[in-house]
C-alpha cells in the first residue's frame, strides 16, 4: 500500500471530522442558548397552570423565539421580555426573577415603552450579563432599582412628577446648593466646571456620591469644594444628576413632560406673565378680567381651549395666543380652579421688589455654590490670597458702585491672586456671566448684593 | 515520496477511511448548508407584530369602526362586542377603505360589506376576521395568525 | 475488485448519461484520464495535469499562497451572509451587529470567522511575499507575476482596513480615524486621498458607505481578477521555480513560442512551456491524484483552523462609534501599528518615506535584482546579502508592530504589556 496516500486518507477523515465536530459545537451552542432556559421554564409553568385544556394546549403551542418590542422612535429594541414573560400578568405577582409581574404598567404600557427607556441596560441582549449591561463595552448598564426614578425626568419634569418625589427633591438641592455657579446645565450656569447635560449617562451613582463627598477622591485635582449633603439629600441629588443623560426623547414621549398639575399651572402663570393683564387678590393688570372666581364662572373644557386657543371659545378677544400644549393648558386650568376651593398666596416675580428679585437671581445662577447662603462666603477655594476662600459679598456695597458691580458680574476674573506662587492657582474663579445673566436680572442682582450690608445703611432705592 | 506504483487503485482499508471520511466531509458541507439556511431564516421580526395590542376596550366608541394604520385592521365594536377585520383586500393584497357602511378597493374596485363579505368587484373570497381576546392587563389583544368567523365576538 | 457501494454508486452515476455530462472524465483510473481529468474539469484546469515532485513538497512552498486563496474564499462567503444582515447606516451598522450576536442563528459564529479569516489572510499573505522573497521565485521570468502579488498584499490589507471600519463601535471608528490620519501624511496626494476616501474630511456616514462599497465589491472583485491572473501566470510562466530550472525557460516563456519539436497534442496547445519541457519525465507525478488530494486536505485544514478559532474567540466589539470621546491610546489595525508607531517619531519619515520606499522597492525589486543564482532554494547561498537585508527589514516591521501593539499604552507612552485598559476618561 503507498504510504502516502494513506497519509491522505488519514488526514482527510481527521480533517473531515474535526470540522464536523466544530459545526456540532458551533449548532450546540446555537440550540442552548441561555434565554432559551427561561422560556421552557415559563412555558412548563403555564402548563402547569393551564385550567382547561384548550389553555394547556396554547400554552404548550406556544412557540420558543426571541421576543421583543420595536420603539422605533425611540431607536430602541428591547428584548428583555424573551425572558422577562410575566412582567405583564398580575397572577403571576411575587413569583421569583425573571418570571416576576410587572406592576405599574398602566400608565406606560411595555409595548409603547419598553424596559431600557427606565431601567436602562442593553435591550438588544439575549443573555443575562449583558442584557442587563453589567459587560465590557457597554456604558449604560441597569440602574440599581432605588434609582430607576432618575428615568422619569427624561420624559417629565422633575419638580412637575408627583410620582417621583426624590428626583423633584433631587432638583430643589441641586438649584439650592448653587451647582450651576460653576456648572451648565440645559445650557444655564457657569463654565468653572464641566457641563452636566449628559453626566448620568456616563456616571455610576457610586461615583457622584463619592464625588460629591470628596471630589478631589474620584477626579484627581478637581477644585470642586466637597459638599456638605445630608443622607437623604445627597441620594436625591445624586437621581437628579442620573436624570440628566442628555437623551431627547421624540413625538409622542416628548409631549407627556408635563404632567398637569395645579403646582405647574402656577409656575406657568408667574413665567408667562399672565399677572401683567390679569389680577389676583386685586393684585395684577386691569387689561383682563380678574381671576379670583374664574372656576365657578367657567367650566375646565372651556378653559383649556381656551388656554390652547383663545379666540376659537372668545373671538374678538385680546389674549394672544401662547402656544400651550394640551398638558400645560390643563395645568393652567387646575391652578385656576384651585384658587376656587382655596385662596394661594401668590409671589409673583412682577409683584416682588428688586431685592426680593435678586436674591432669586443669586439663587437661580447658583451664586450660592461659591459665595455662600446669603454671600457670607466660606467655601474653600485653596491657595487663593483671600483667606484661601471664594470671599464674602457682605461688604461688597462698600468696595463698589452699583456700576462696577456689574462690571465685574458680567465681565468675571479668570485670574485668582495665589498666596502662594509656587503652588497650583486656586481652581475657583468667578466665570463672566455677561451672556447668561440678563440685564435687568444683574441691575437686582446688584441691588440684593448690596442690601447684604447689615442694617442701617442707606440701600439706595 | 513513493514511485509511481502509487498510481494503483487504493486498498480495500483505504477506501473505507476514504469513504469515512467523505461522509465527514459531506456532513460538513450539508450541516454548513443548513447553518447558512438558518443564518437566513430570520430570528425576529421588524415589522408590526402579528399578535399586538389594539388600546383598552373602552378607546373605541360604541358603533364605531377604527382602522389600525400599522396592522392594517379595522376594530369593530358594537355595543359591547369587539371584533377585528382585516384591511387587506383578498383580491391582490391592496389596503381597502370604508365606503359607506362596507369597504371598498381602490386597486381593482372589489367591494364588501359591513360583514367583510364580497358585493363585487374581482376579489375571490370575504376579507379575513382575526381572534380577538383580552390581554391578562385588560387590553384587546389581536392574532392575526388565528382567523375565526365573522360572528364570533369577544364579548366584555 | 468488488467495490463497495459507495464506489459503485458513484460510478454508476459518473457512467450515467447526466454523470458524464457533469464530469466527462468521472473518477480517472488510467494516467490518461488522469491528464483529462484536469484539463476537462473548471476548477482543475487551472492547474497542470503533472507537476514536480519538487512543487509537491511541503518544504517549497508551505502551502502559504493557497492557505491565502482559500482564506479569501472563505471571506467571501462568510462575507456574502454578513451582507444579508448589514446595513451600511452610522444608525442601524452597530445594531446589526448586536442582532448578528444576540439573535441571529450561527451570526456570531460567522461574523467570528470572517474576522479571523480577515486576521490570517493578512497574515498568511505576508507570509506568502516572505517565501517567494526567501526563495528567489520572483526572477525572470516571473517578475510580472510578483507584481501581482504585490498588488494582491495590498489589496489585502486595503479589504482588511475598509472591512475594519464596518462595525462601527469605538475599536472600527478610531482605528480609521488614525489609519486615514497616516494616510494624509503622504505627500501632495495624501490629504485629497484621505478626504477622497472619507468623502469629508472626518469618518462619518460618508464614509461608512465608501468603506462599505469598497470592501463588498470594488476591491474583492479587483482583488478576485488579480488572483485568477496570478494563478494564470504561475502555469504560464512555467510552474513553481525551481533549482533545476532549464536554461531555455525563460527565453521560450517571454517569447512566446509553441515548442516546435513537440506534437500539439492534448496539453500542448497552450502558450509557453509545456509540463515536460526540460524536465526529466520521472520527477514529474499526475496532479490527480497527488496535487489535487494535497489541496483538499489543505483547504479541510484551513476550514478546521478558522472554525475552531471562530467557535471559543469573539470577534471584539466596543461601544458604538463616539466622535467625542476617543479612547486613548487610539490605535490604527494591527498591521499598521508598525506605521503608526513610526509615524509616532517622525510623521514624515515614518508616513510618508519608510511606506512609500518599502512599496517601491517591492515593485521595483525582480527588475533591480535580476540575477539567476539561487532560484527555487530556501535562503540560497548566492543571494545571502538580498536575504538579509530582507529579513532586516521584516524584523525591523515586526518590532515596529509588536512595540505598538502590545508596549504602548494612554498617550503612546511606554507600558508593560496586557495591562487591563485604564477606566475611561477622567472629567470631559
Amino acid at each position: 500500500m503507498d504510504g502516502s496516500m494513506r497519509k491522505f486518507y488519514g488526514g482527510f477523515t481527521a480533517l473531515g471530522l474535526l470540522v464536523g465536530v466544530l459545526v456540532i459545537v458551533a449548532y450546540y451552542r446555537d440550540q442552548h442558548r441561555e434565554w432559551m432556559i427561561y422560556q421552557r421554564r415559563y412555558l412548563q409553568e403555564e402548563v402547569r397552570r393551564a385550567a382547561t385544556p384548550p389553555q394547556r394546549v396554547l400554552a404548550e403551542r406556544t412557540p420558543i423565539q426571541i421576543r421583543q418590542i420595536l420603539l422605533p422612535e425611540l431607536g430602541r429594541v428591547d428584548r428583555c421580555t424573551t425572558c422577562h414573560l410575566a412582567v405583564e400578568d398580575p397572577s403571576y405577582g411575587g413569583y421569583p426573577q425573571p418570571l416576576a409581574y410587572h406592576p405599574l404598567h398602566d400608565q406606560h404600557p411595555f409595548d409603547r415603552f419598553g424596559c431600557t427607556i427606565c431601567h436602562r441596560g442593553q435591550g438588544r441582549a439575549t443573555t443575562v450579563a449583558a442584557a442587563h449591561g453589567h459587560v465590557p463595552h457597554w456604558d449604560a448598564p441597569m440602574l440599581p432599582l432605588k434609582y430607576t426614578e432618575a428615568s422619569c425626568g427624561q420624559c417629565h419634569q422633575a419638580a412637575d412628577n408627583p410620582a417621583a418625589p426624590a428626583l423633584a427633591r433631587g432638583e430643589q438641592v441641586f438649584e439650592a446648593s448653587g451647582c450651576r455657579g460653576c456648572h451648565k446645565l440645559g445650557g444655564v450656569g457657569g463654565v468653572v466646571g464641566p457641563d452636566l447635560d449628559k453626566v448620568g449617562a456616563r456616571r455610576s451613582p457610586e461615583w457622584l456620591k463619592a464625588h460629591f463627598l470628596a471630589p478631589a477622591t474620584v477626579t484627581p485635582g478637581s477644585g470642586m469644594p466637597p459638599q456638605k449633603f445630608s443622607a437623604p439629600d445627597l441620594e436625591a441629588i445624586t437621581l437628579f444628576m442620573l436624570s440628566q443623560t442628555g437623551e431627547t426623547v421624540p413625538g409622542f414621549y416628548a409631549s407627556m413632560k408635563v404632567i398637569p398639575s395645579a403646582a405647574v399651572g402656577r409656575r406657568l402663570f408667574q413665567q408667562k406673565g399672565c399677572i401683567g393683564c390679569h389680577s389676583l387678590n386685586g393684585q395684577g393688570g386691569k387689561i383682563g378680567p380678574a381671576l379670583d372666581d374664574v372656576g365657578l364662572r367657567r367650566s375646565p373644557e372651556w378653559m383649556v381651549a381656551h388656554f390652547r386657543d383663545p379666540q376659537a371659545v372668545s373671538p374678538g378677544t385680546v389674549m394672544p395666543r401662547f402656544g400651550f400644549t394640551e398638558g400645560e393648558a390643563r395645568a393652567l386650568t387646575d391652578f385656576l380652579l384651585h384658587l376656587r376651593d382655596q385662596q394661594v398666596a401668590l409671589s409673583l416675580p412682577s409683584l416682588m421688589g428688586p431685592v426680593e428679585r435678586g436674591r432669586e437671581v443669586f439663587r437661580t445662577y447658583g451664586c450660592i455654590g461659591c459665595h455662600g447662603p446669603d454671600g457670607k462666603g466660606g467655601v474653600p477655594n485653596p491657595n487663593a490670597k483671600t483667606a484661601e476662600q471664594v470671599p464674602a459679598l457682605t461688604y461688597v456695597a462698600d468696595g463698589y458702585t452699583k456700576a462696577e458691580l456689574a462690571k465685574r458680574i458680567l465681565g468675571g476674573q479668570r485670574d485668582i491672586t495665589p498666596l502662594d506662587p509656587k503652588r497650583p492657582p486656586p481652581p475657583l474663579y468667578m466665570p463672566a456671566w455677561g451672556g447668561i445673566i440678563k440685564e435687568a436680572e444683574v441691575d437686582d442682582l446688584v441691588a440684593y448684593l448690596f442690601s447684604l450690608k447689615p442694617k442701617g445703611e442707606d440701600l439706595g432705592f | 515520496m513513493s514511485p509511481p506504483a502509487s498510481e494503483q487503485p487504493p486498498s480495500r482499508r483505504a477506501f473505507f477511511e476514504l469513504t469515512f471520511g467523505w461522509l465527514a466531509a459531506t456532513f460538513a458541507v450539508v450541516a454548513s448548508s443548513v447553518a447558512a439556511v438558518k443564518f437566513l431564516t430570520p430570528n425576529v421580526l421588524y415589522e408590526p407584530s402579528l399578535r399586538f395590542k389594539a388600546g383598552r376596550p373602552g378607546d373605541y366608541a360604541d358603533g364605531s369602526v377604527t382602522f389600525l394604520e400599522d396592522e392594517r385592521v379595522f376594530i369593530v365594536r358594537q355595543g359591547n362586542t369587539y371584533r377585528c377585520l382585516s384591511a387587506i383586500c383578498t383580491h391582490l393584497g391592496c389596503t381597502v377603505n370604508r365606503a359607506g357602511a362596507g369597504y371598498h378597493c381602490p386597486c381593482h374596485g372589489s367591494v364588501f360589506n359591513a360583514q367583510g363579505q364580497v358585493e363585487g368587484g374581482p376579489a375571490p373570497r370575504a376579507l379575513e376576521w382575526f381572534l380577538v381576546t383580552l390581554s391578562k392587563d385588560n387590553r384587546l389583544l389581536v392574532d392575526k395568525t388565528e382567523r375565526v368567523a365573522a360572528d364570533k365576538y369577544l364579548v366584555l | 475488485m468488488n467495490a463497495p457501494l459507495p464506489k459503485r454508486l458513484w460510478q454508476w452515476f459518473v457512467r450515467s448519461r447526466v454523470g458524464r455530462s457533469v464530469f466527462r472524465v468521472g473518477l480517472p483510473e488510467s494516467n490518461l484520464e488522469r491528464s483529462q481529468a484536469m484539463v476537462s474539469s473548471f476548477l482543475l484546469h487551472l492547474q497542470p495535469a503533472k507537476v514536480s515532485r519538487h512543487a509537491l513538497k511541503a518544504g517549497t512552498t508551505l502551502g502559504l499562497g493557497l492557505i491565502s486563496l482559500y482564506l479569501f474564499l472563505i471571506l467571501i462567503g462568510t462575507g456574502l451572509l454578513l451582507m444579508f444582515y448589514y446595513v451600511p447606516s452610522t444608525d442601524r451598522a452597530y445594531d446589526a451587529m448586536k442582532d448578528l450576536q444576540f439573535v441571529v442563528s450561527a451570526g456570531l459564529v460567522v461574523r467570528n470567522m470572517h474576522r479571523w479569516a480577515a486576521h490570517l489572510m493578512v497574515l498568511f499573505v505576508l507570509l506568502h511575499l516572505c517565501r517567494v522573497f526567501f526563495t528567489g521565485a520572483y526572477k525572470r521570468p516571473r517578475e510580472f507575476n510578483w507584481l501581482i502579488g504585490t498588488a494582491l498584499f495590498l489589496l489585502t490589507l486595503g479589504l482588511s482596513f475598509t472591512g475594519y471600519l464596518l462595525p462601527w463601535d469605538q475599536l472600527a471608528f478610531w482605528a480609521i480615524t488614525v489609519g486615514t490620519n497616516i494616510a494624509g501624511y503622504a505627500p501632495v496626494v495624501g490629504p485629497r486621498l484621505k478626504f477622497l476616501l472619507l468623502g469629508g474630511n472626518v469618518v462619518g456616514q460618508e464614509a461608512l458607505i465608501r468603506f462599505y462599497a469598497l470592501h463588498v465589491i470594488v476591491l474583492p472583485a479587483v482583488a478576485g481578477l488579480l488572483v485568477a491572473i496570478h494563478l494564470w501566470r504561475v502555469r504560464k510562466d512555467g510552474g513553481l521555480s525551481r533549482p533545476d530550472e532549464p536554461a531555455d525557460l525563460v527565453e521560450q516563456v517571454e517569447q512566446s513560442r509553441l515548442p516546435t519539436n513537440k506534437t500539439y497534442g492534448l496539453m500542448e496547445l497552450a502558450r509557453g512551456t509545456t509540463p515536460l519541457v526540460g524536465r526529466n519525465p520521472e520527477d514529474d507525478v499526475f496532479s490527480w491524484p497527488h496535487l489535487v488530494f494535497r489541496e483538499v486536505l489543505l483547504f479541510l485544514a484551513v476550514v478546521a483552523v478558522v472554525m475552531f478559532l471562530a467557535v471559543f474567540w469573539n470577534a471584539p466589539l466596543e461601544q458604538v462609534a463616539n466622535p467625542v470621546h476617543p479612547p486613548n491610546p487610539a490605535k490604527a489595525p494591527w498591521y499598521f501599528l508598525g506605521l503608526q508607531e513610526l509615524v509616532s517619531y517622525s510623521a514624515f519619515w515614518g508616513g510618508v518615506v519608510v511606506p512609500g520606499l518599502l512599496v517601491a522597492v517591492l515593485v521595483l525589486l525582480p527588475y533591480l535584482d535580476r540575477g539567476r543564482a539561487g532560484v527555487g532554494r530556501w535562503f540560497a547561498r548566492e543571494r545571502v546579502v538580498a536575504n538579509t537585508v530582507f529579513a532586516l527589514c521584516l524584523a525591523a516591521a515586526i518590532v515596529l508592530t509588536v512595540i505598538g501593539s502590545l508596549f504602548r499604552g494612554p498617550n503612546w507612552s511606554w507600558q508593560v504589556p496586557w495591562q487591563p485598559p485604564p477606566a475611561a476618561g477622567g472629567e470631559p
